[in-house]
């Protein structure tokens, strides 16, 4: 199997703020591919953001910091690389959209002009064609009707859905191998939402970019995603394929999260207790303060290891319970969610 | 099953609150005299009626207008037209001390639990608040009351010192509840409470709403534009679109057997949690008119998948769907003629070569999905002659051959919201048809 | 449904019907304070009517202390009160606050000057002067004045001046001026201030737009206005009575606090608890007093502090330029006389000027510290942004 387009190794990254540091990323891994969607899901807390803002260093630094890891990007280590080299990366091949369509352009120039700095600057695109041509290319390509004579437009005149779509085709412009959208549907109406799931879709597999869609919604994930990350409190709890997440949710967590959704129709649970305190994390697996399969073993030590589920080899989930020399009949048999929800 | 609607009608007298043709309109004015040159239909006549003891949801997207008829029917906007009738009374005629009272009776619950305490105050003044506002006193008693209620919504009565930055968002909506219960309501407006929740915290905080409901009898007006919470706690529901209710039932009813095309779609729109439903196509295309601007007719014509075809002609429901995409163009932004010259590469003045001018239709079908030639052999004529009238450049030509041929019932006339079909509230001109090609 | 409890008040006990419907109540720390100004009022006609020798004791209190004790009154009123009631939110101020240690120093500085400043000229009488006694050096130095050689005695530990006034008396009452110009005028222009944008604000989310625009274009005109050229004209016209400077201080600097005011109540009044109290019956009246006042005071006291620095300063230069009250011995005055001096007597005017720019640097300092304290828009900081 060849190298992985984006490969996260055991990453932390942490703030250090008044209150004390805050674990916000504590030892995440997962590769994406050209051509595929990871999702990262997670509640706010969980850590999700903070990973997709360290692959290319945007967070804010201080207070945050990446203490540890690697992120191996087509044989570089970029979090060794300098703030040039990153600025490069980039710009030309790692593009990220963000989820308030309203923060990523600047008011005073019409979109035409900011997807044409977006082409000039990366230099990308061919030289023969007017970069005014690019634009309308673009745009048209992330389904702006009338994109000729919405060129001249100003941001105030696109609706929140129609400014998304402007931010993709600036995402676009420089022809990236990976696209990091957070939340880029959450603002948006349910049947906006639909929309832009499907262009991503088509966009990627056009340009064969390889996607990490950083999201709190486990129906959109279900949606797009190929490959999921379940996180919560700066761990990863379960990782697996998306028929594997959805039709045998393993860890507690997720069966949990996939319970208290609203509107399946059926009961609606909830889970008992609170977030921990980023600052001060419990011991031994961090959902153990409010899982109610939690045995001891569960509460000491470190967050367990990502044990195979199922003994496939894309199906992992950090619960003792998929320890091999533990019983794990017991859990799997546990009442709790099934796949196919609704 | 009008029957159903004698009954409504004589169980008026159980209504809490009941809504009659409520509209809100904002004037758009231009220059310093301040001339009103349009207005923005934000609500456009709704009626609806909410009992005592049951949660009436209103759920629509962005713009829809649910948030405006929240604060119309608390009076904390003045309605432009309509009346809004809390027990038999008419809200918009009380003066200034029956509205206070009313406020009392009618409390309201926000979205944002960030911003719905002042920061300077603990959660035990907040709760506080609406006592002070009416006169309980003194302090010491109105303090222990809030005590009293923190600790029944799950809250301890330590927490009555604490700060707003001190508490989680699900916390803070259980306080919002606290306060909003203090003086005693028979109403209560939530206006989408649990959105800015966690799914495993809005779980627990619509929990607690159902079960306050159920001990104090309470009327829930309940705003959202999350189908699937609306789903979990409303009794009945409403669903807007465009300033209007479309369709109007029981929840069960609406969601099983949903009869308006913009609920049908609605519902398809949500992603569903699994992987066998994956990649299904809601079928809305284009976004939701401005509603300074409503369309003629049924507001949702210009983007409905269902929308009823012309007599006299034979096309595939896609296809009949395009071609409207392609009018509702025409009608309401025009075809920008020169960037499809452009797109071919002519010149400004050059004229158009016939190949030119297949390219160009060619791009305005590909842009509107309407196929390379439709299956009514008579509609393909009309429709290419408008085509050809458009890549001319006489676009009003064209627009007024569409409009002649090619006239449907949804933009000549507003749907009413009768009870045709299933019985329950819809506003379609297909009440009681069934929908085309089936469920999708 | 009212269930019977009787050991704790729950809110089904309330009788609605028993509720008065007014909420015109004065709360007791209001009444307190309407007490203090009406007293305060009242002393005043007396001493001006029929009080002919000094008011207490030997101090015959003059236009400038009565109107300095109003602002004590309100500073008591609205800042000691409120802050020594809220011991956790003056605790977390007091948390942030600290962080920038030159501001705790700018602090402690202002501290000394205000008590110094405030008691000081109570038990110290006025400098006097003696011409036996002129150009004295400070205390360890000596030097020659005029053929003559003097040497510093602790009877004048800071010098005297060319009348052989003490610099140290001079300096202490020199405080009292200080405090008086900086505190008064601020409080006048806040009160200013604070009403016309709260007015212009009120007038906007009411649908009287235009009242809020005149208000606001009067503003800009008194903004670009060269008030100092008025002031160099009234005080040339009807003298300079240091009253008269404060007031004109006053009433021409309050443009920024009403800017400031307009802008925090109209951002505040699309705020959901606004709407809540409204949804709850509140009246406009009470909105504007229990919620936009206080939400909006941080940015008034961070925009009064930073103002008062320019006040002294610009006293200063009035009494620089001769436009003072002879019967106050401001810094400003004090360095003036003391500049013909200068090359004979350095301390005369170089000590005053010591003291002056420390302070108007302390308040810089204690300033910007307090904006950082208190800026709302930091204040909500549950860790969020992960």
């Amino acid at each position: 199997m060849s190298e992985p387009l984006l490969s996260v190794s055991d990453l932390e990254t942490q703030f250090h703020t008044d209150a004390g540091t805050v674990f916000a990323v504590d030892g995440v891994s997962f590769d994406v591919d050209h051509g595929e969607t990871v999702a990262i899901v997670g509640e706010s807390g969980s850590g999700k953001t903070v990973t997709s803002e360290s692959i290319t260093s945007i967070l804010d630094t201080p207070p945050g910091e990446i203490v540890g890891g690697t992120i191996t990007f087509d044989g570089m280590d970029l979090t060794t690389l300098s703030e040039t080299a990153l600025q490069d990366v980039r710009g030309k091949r790692i593009s990220h959209i963000f989820q308030n369509p309203q923060n990523g352009l600047n008011p005073v120039y019409t979109v035409g002009r900011q997807i044409g700095e977006a082409i000039r600057i990366h230099d990308h695109g061919d030289p023969e064609v007017p970069v005014q041509r690019q634009v309308v290319d673009l745009l048209d390509k992330t389904g702006i009707p009338e994109a000729s004579a919405r060129v001249d437009d100003y941001p105030h005149e696109f609706s929140g859905g129609m400014k998304q779509r402007v931010l993709i085709a600036m995402a676009l412009a420089c022809d990236p191998d990976l696209l990091i959208a957070d939340e880029p549907t959450t603002a948006l109406d349910v049947t906006i939402q639909g929309q832009i799931l499907r262009l991503l879709e088509d966009l990627q597999a056009e340009h064969d970019m390889g996607i990490i869609f950083v999201t709190h919604d486990l129906g959109v994930v279900s949606e797009i995603a190929d490959r999921v990350v379940v996180m919560y409190a700066g761990k990863v709890m379960e990782t697996g394929t998306v028929e594997d997440i959805f039709r045998n949710p393993s860890h507690p967590y997720t069966r949990a999260l996939m319970d208290c959704l609203p509107g399946r129709g059926g009961s609606m649970d909830r889970i008992e207790g609170s977030l921990p305190d980023v600052t001060d994390p419990p011991a031994g697996c961090r959902f153990s303060p409010r899982c109610e399969h939690a045995t001891e073993a569960c509460r000491s030590g470190d967050q367990p290891p990502l044990w195979g589920v199922d003994n496939g080899d894309t199906h992992e989930a950090s619960c003792v319970y998929y320890d091999a020399e533990h019983d794990e009949g017991e859990l799997a048999g546990g009442e709790g969610a099934t796949g196919g929800h609704q | 099953m009008s029957k159903q609607i004698v009954n409504t009608e004589s169980n008026a007298a159980e209504s809490l609150m009941r809504v009659d043709g409520l509209k809100k309109h904002y004037p758009i004015t231009e220059g310093v005299l301040r001339t009103e040159v349009g207005r923005v239909r934000a609500v456009d006549g709704v009626s609806f009626e909410v009992r005592a003891g049951e949660t009436l949801g209103i759920v629509g997207e962005s713009g829809c207008g649910k948030s405006t008829v929240a604060e119309s029917v608390l009076r904390l906007t003045d309605p432009t037209a309509g009346s809004v009738y809390f027990d038999g009374e008419d809200v918009t005629a009380y003066d200034d001390t029956a509205l206070k009272r009313f406020r009392r009776e009618a409390q309201m619950i926000f979205q944002n639990p960030d911003s719905s305490f002042d920061p300077r105050m603990t959660t035990g003044e907040s709760v506080a608040e609406p006592l002070k506002i009416h006169g309980v006193g003194p302090r010491s008693r109105r303090l222990e009351i809030a005590r009293d209620l923190l600790e029944r919504v799950g809250m301890s009565g330590e927490d009555a010192a604490r700060y707003p930055h001190e508490l989680s968002g699900g916390q803070k909506q259980r306080v919002a509840l606290a306060r909003a219960l203090v003086v005693n309501p028979r109403l209560i407006v939530a206006d989408e409470p649990v959105s800015a929740l966690d799914v495993s915290v809005q779980a627990e905080v619509l929990t607690l709403l159902n079960d306050i409901q159920a001990e104090f009898n309470l009327g829930v007006l309940f705003i959202s534009h999350d189908m699937g919470v609306v789903r979990e706690v409303c009794d009945r529901v409403a669903v807007m679109y465009l300033g209007e209710i479309v369709e109007m039932g029981r929840t069960e009813d609406v969601f099983n057997d949903p009869e308006h095309p913009y609920t049908r779609a609605l519902l398809r729109s949500i992603p569903t949690v699994g992987v066998e439903s994956r990649g299904t196509d809601a079928g809305l295309r284009g976004e939701v008119p401005p509603p300074s601007d409503p369309p003629t007719g049924c507001n949702f014509h210009t983007r409905c998948p269902e929308v009823i075809q012309p007599d006299g002609y034979d096309f595939e429901q896609a296809h009949w769907r395009g071609v409207m995409n392609l009018r509702v163009a025409v009608e309401r932004h025009g075809v920008d003629v020169a960037g499809l010259r452009a797109f071919v590469g002519v010149e400004d003045d050059a004229s158009v070569s016939p190949a030119d001018a297949d390219a160009m239709k060619a791009e305005l079908r590909r842009e509107h999905d309407i196929p390379e030639t439709l299956t009514d052999p008579s509609a393909e004529a009309t429709l290419e002659a408008a085509l050809d009238d458009i890549v001319r450049g006489d676009v009003e030509d064209g627009r007024a051959v569409l409009a002649e041929e090619f006239e449907t019932v949804c933009e000549g006339e507003s749907p009413p919201l009768d009870e045709d079909g299933t019985g329950r509230p819809t506003a379609c001109h297909r009440d009681g048809a069934a929908a085309p090609g089936g469920d999708d | 449904m009212a269930a019977e409890d009787a050991d704790t008040a729950t809110f089904e006990d309330i009788d609605w019907d028993a509720q008065g419907i007014s909420t015109l109540g004065v709360s007791r720390a209001g009444l307190a304070e309407l007490l203090s100004y009406l007293g305060l009022i009242a002393a005043f006609v007396y001493d001006y009517t029929w009080n002919t020798g000094p008011l207490v004791f030997r101090w015959d209190v003059l236009s400038v202390e009565w109107l300095f004790i109003g602002t004590l009154i309100a500073i008591v009123f609205h800042a000691v009160i409120p802050l020594s009631q809220k011991p956790r939110l003056r605790a977390f101020y007091w948390q942030r606050f600290k962080k920038n240690q030159v501001a705790v120093v700018a602090l402690g500085w202002l501290a000394v000057m205000f008590v110094v400043g405030v008691l000081g000229p109570l038990l110290i009488d006025p400098p006097t002067t003696q011409f036996t006694n002129q150009s004295v050096p400070p205390v360890g130095m000596s030097t020659t004045v005029g053929g003559v050689v003097k040497t510093g005695t602790w009877q004048y530990p800071l010098g005297t001046s060319a009348k052989g006034q003490g610099i140290l008396t001079l300096v202490v009452y020199g405080m009292r001026v200080s405090m008086e110009v900086g505190l008064i005028a601020t409080i006048f222009s806040v009160i200013i201030g604070s009403a016309v944008g709260a007015v212009a604000a009120f007038a906007t989310s009411v649908g009287r737009g235009r009242i809020d625009e005149l208000l606001m274009r009067y503003v800009d005109v008194q903004s670009v206005f060269p008030d100092f050229m008025l002031l160099l004209l009234l005080t040339y016209l009807f003298g300079s009575e240091l009253w008269m400077i404060i007031l004109l201080f006053g009433f021409f600097s309050w443009e920024g606090i009403a800017r400031t005011v307009r802008g925090e109540a109209l951002q505040r009044a699309s705020e959901e608890y606004i709407t809540a109290a409204e949804a709850s019956g509140a009246n406009m009246l009470y909105i504007v007093r229990q919620h936009l006042i206080p939400n909006s005071a941080n940015s008034i006291i961070i925009s009064a502090t930073v103002g008062i620095p320019g006040f002294i300063l610009g006293e200063a230069s009035l009494a620089f330029l001769g436009f003072s009250d002879p019967t106050t011995y401001s810094w400003g005055r004090t360095i003036a006389t003391g500049q013909v001096n200068l090359a004979s007597a350095w301390w005369i005017a170089t000590i005053p000027g010591v003291f002056l720019f420390l302070t108007v640097l302390s308040f810089y300092y204690v300033g910007e510290s307090l904006r950082d304290a208190m800026d709302p828009r930091q204040e909500v900081d549950g860790g969020g942004g992960l």
